[in-house]
């Protein structure tokens, strides 16, 4: 009996190497798998409200010769950066969609981990249409990869009614510097009682907003880790141990803190993209209260009062259906007007296509921001923000400068935590 | 004085208990609540309830989503308790010379985390995919098959068979039956409680698994619940509302499936730990 079972087993285990085998054997024909089959393209994209939405407009705008039918699929980003990663690392290309939203500050990353993955699509539409900034973080070696979307040009929202209670105006807050509004805010803080701004420690994103103003990053053109000789960066580094410092800072630990920070009414300003507009109205009963400024910049020869946070853009993976995929992004996202017409009152997505800023949808008056022309400020804002190569590893260095950044509050001085965070991020990214 | 002692006990337990109740309470009163209450933290139930539902089943395709999750789980609970028992009651009945080697081998393997062996998983479904579609990626038989065989059952499994009388498969053995006849027939009703406990955490596991569905299923026919959930809070501004109705629903089948089997849990557990 038992011998009977034993040898059952070997055949049973001979039968599963042998299916292996013939699994892997089919490994080899099947390298330049997933995509569309006949017309039929996929897209990965997050956020139903705006991203998704825009795709979906996008198709039905979609004008070309070819009949293309678009299959869109939605994930969360941090999602859809863990799938490519992996699909991609695994190099089967088996699965994956042939076009995909990456974030602006993550797009260097994955252009040149997987250096033939991608499809320049370069030839599909001028790229000369789109703010100027969006272009080195889309582009590797010469070679446009990919399609601008949308833009986080940054704006100072801020609550008229605090900042009048305080004695300020409108123009107390346009074109200012950071040493500006924080005395400000302090003012403010003194006067009213409300805290100025909400931030959460973990978040470097002021940071960065800060150091775009005046074209500089965590990194140089080249790519090298830039953190000790960077005169924006220490500029900035000094602004937010200020902020911090002169207790008017709510912080907040996650995002739905950040945004019950302003929605109940505690903080004055949010410094924050325009995409943020959507979650500020929210809060119907403070409609009329709120205006924006432009971003506030740095001391420093250079700056300007624009600046970016997030944004992304459209690739197009190089697998079969590609030429259909770049196609549809040309003619849509690529090239039409009246669809970023539609974009901006519809979805309410800001896209970086200058062409459409002289259009009418754009100088629509916004009620809740007291008849302010919203985007047509925008895409004013949009045009002046500095290049910047924001490189591979912008969140990893991050991570490690946030760690620095609580040495620097308690008191380490400015030289040696840039130093110290310097010789961390090389050792880690090298 | 006894009584101050009691006092102090139960009033220690109600304020842990409390700890541990609150998120279940606040995940229940923000599903009647609007977005901005719910930021805002507030804790009383609201009246927003129903837009909440319905706004979740107009946004969403949580059907599909529950009835995926459930296939998934069901057929993973299965197979992982059939090859989980029958590995461990073969390690623990049967004498062989290497055994011993290969379970310590196999208990290294826990060892491992998945997001090691992820990619050529992710490789090794994708080659599959060619020659055998219904196995291939962007299929719920490769969301289910690379976790149905887990170290941890299998020990699992070893540990609870050291309570099992082994006289009884002597007995079995004398009685004529097969070797498969004792384990279905005399095994496996006598280790019922090891079997729920069992159920329940690979159900919970299978249920709650993200990484790897993630990874592996790309379609929205395919989605399971916990991969619909992290969709709903990734926008710019997300409905919280919206998103704890999610998650009431989306635990709601695992509270029915561990409160069924929850008596047997506990002999379960207890049998472990004393084996």
């Amino acid at each position: 009996m038992k011998r009977i079972s034993k040898k059952l087993l070997f055949f049973l285990f001979l039968a599963l190497i042998l299916t292996l085998a013939a699994c892997s054997g089919g490994n080899e024909s099947g390298s330049d798998e997933g995509g569309s089959d006949g017309n039929t393209i996929t897209a990965w994209a997050w956020d139903p409200n705006f991203n998704i939405a825009a795709l979906e407009l996008a198709k039905e705008k979609y004008s070309g010769e070819e009949g293309i039918e678009l299959d869109i699929i939605e994930n969360a980003q941090d999602d859809i950066v863990q799938k490519l990663n992996t699909g991609l690392s695994s190099g089967t290309m088996k699965g994956m969609p042939n076009i995909v939203l990456i974030e602006d500050q993550r797009a260097q990353s994955f252009l040149q981990s997987y250096p033939d993955a991608f499809y320049p699509i370069g030839d599909y539409f001028n790229k000369e249409d789109f703010a100027s900034y969006k272009l080195p973080p889309t582009s590797l070696d010469g070679k446009q990869y990919g399609l601008p979307f949308d833009t986080g040009v940054t704006g100072l929202f801020y609550r008229t009614d605090y900042l009048e209670e305080a004695g300020f105006t409108k123009e107390d807050l346009t074109n200012i510097t950071w040493k500006q509004y924080i005395e400000i805010g302090k003012t403010v803080k003194e006067k009213t009682g409300h805290n100025f701004l909400s931030l959460d420690p973990n978040d470097l994103g002021i940071l960065r907003v800060m150091m775009q103003s005046a074209g500089a990053w965590y990194t140089d053109e080249e790519g090298n880790i830039n953190l000790v000789d960077n005169e924006p960066l220490r500029l900035a580094l000094e602004n937010y141990k200020a902020i911090m410092e002169a207790d008017m800072v709510k912080l907040n630990s996650d995002w739905s803190q950040y945004i019950a920070a302003f929605n109940s009414g505690d903080v004055a300003t949010v410094p924050a993209g325009n995409w943020i507009a959507p979650s500020i109205e929210a809060e119907e009963s403070q409609a009329g209260k709120w205006a924006v400024a432009p971003t506030p910049r740095l001391d420093i020869e250079g700056t300007v009062n624009a600046s970016n946070q997030g944004g992304s853009s459209f690739y197009v993976l190089n697998i079969d259906g590609k030429e259909k995929a770049a196609e549809f992004l040309a003619n849509t996202f690529g090239s039409n007007v009246e669809f970023y017409d539609e974009l901006v009152t519809e979805v309410g997505a800001l896209g970086t296509y200058t062409p459409a800023a002289e259009s009418e949808a754009y100088q629509v008056e916004n009620e809740f921001f007291g008849g302010q022309q919203l985007i047509s400020d925008f895409s004013k804002w949009m045009e002046e923000i500095p290049q910047v190569d924001y490189g591979m590893n912008t969140y990893g260095i991050e991570d490690i400068l946030a760690a620095e950044i609580q040495n620097y509050l308690n008191g380490k001085s400015l030289e040696d935590v840039l130093a110290d965070a310097q010789s961390q991020a090389e050792a880690q990214f090298k | 004085m006894k009584k101050v002692k009691r006092i102090f006990t139960y009033l220690f337990l109600s304020i842990a208990s409390i700890i541990s109740i609150f998120p279940f309470l606040w995940m229940l009163v923000s599903m009647t609540n609007k977005s901005v209450d719910v930021t805002q933290g507030k804790l009383l139930p609201g009246t927003h309830f129903i837009e909440n539902v319905k706004g979740l089943f107009n946004t969403v395709d949580i059907g599909t989503a529950l009835i995926n999750s459930t296939i998934i789980a069901v057929i993973t609970t299965f197979l992982t308790l059939l090859i989980g028992s029958l590995a461990g009651y073969g390690f623990e009945i049967y004498r062989s010379r290497g055994k011993d080697m290969i379970f310590n081998i196999l208990l290294l393997s826990m060892m491992i985390p998945f997001a090691a062996i992820m990619i050529p998983l992710y490789r090794f479904f994708g080659g599959v995919s060619a020659s055998v579609p219904f196995l291939g990626i962007d299929t719920l038989a490769a969301a289910i098959l690379p976790t149905v065989i887990t170290a941890f059952f299998i020990f699992f499994f070893r540990q609870n068979t050291k309570m099992f009388a082994k006289e009884l498969v002597e007995a079995g053995r004398i009685d004529g039956l097969s070797e498969l006849g004792i384990f279905f027939r005399i095994y496996l009703p006598t280790m019922k409680t090891t079997y729920a406990a069992a159920a329940i955490i690979a159900f919970m596991n299978s249920w709650n698994n993200y990484l790897w569905p993630l990874v592996v299923l790309q379609s929205p026919e395919n989605q399971t619940i916990p991969l619909l959930i992290s969709n709903l809070g990734a926008g710019y501004s997300p409905d919280y509302g919206l998103i704890m109705t999610a998650i009431v629903i989306a635990t709601l089948p695992t509270a029915i499936v561990f409160f069924v089997m929850q008596r047997h849990f506990v002999a379960g557990m207890m049998g472990s730990v004393k084996g």
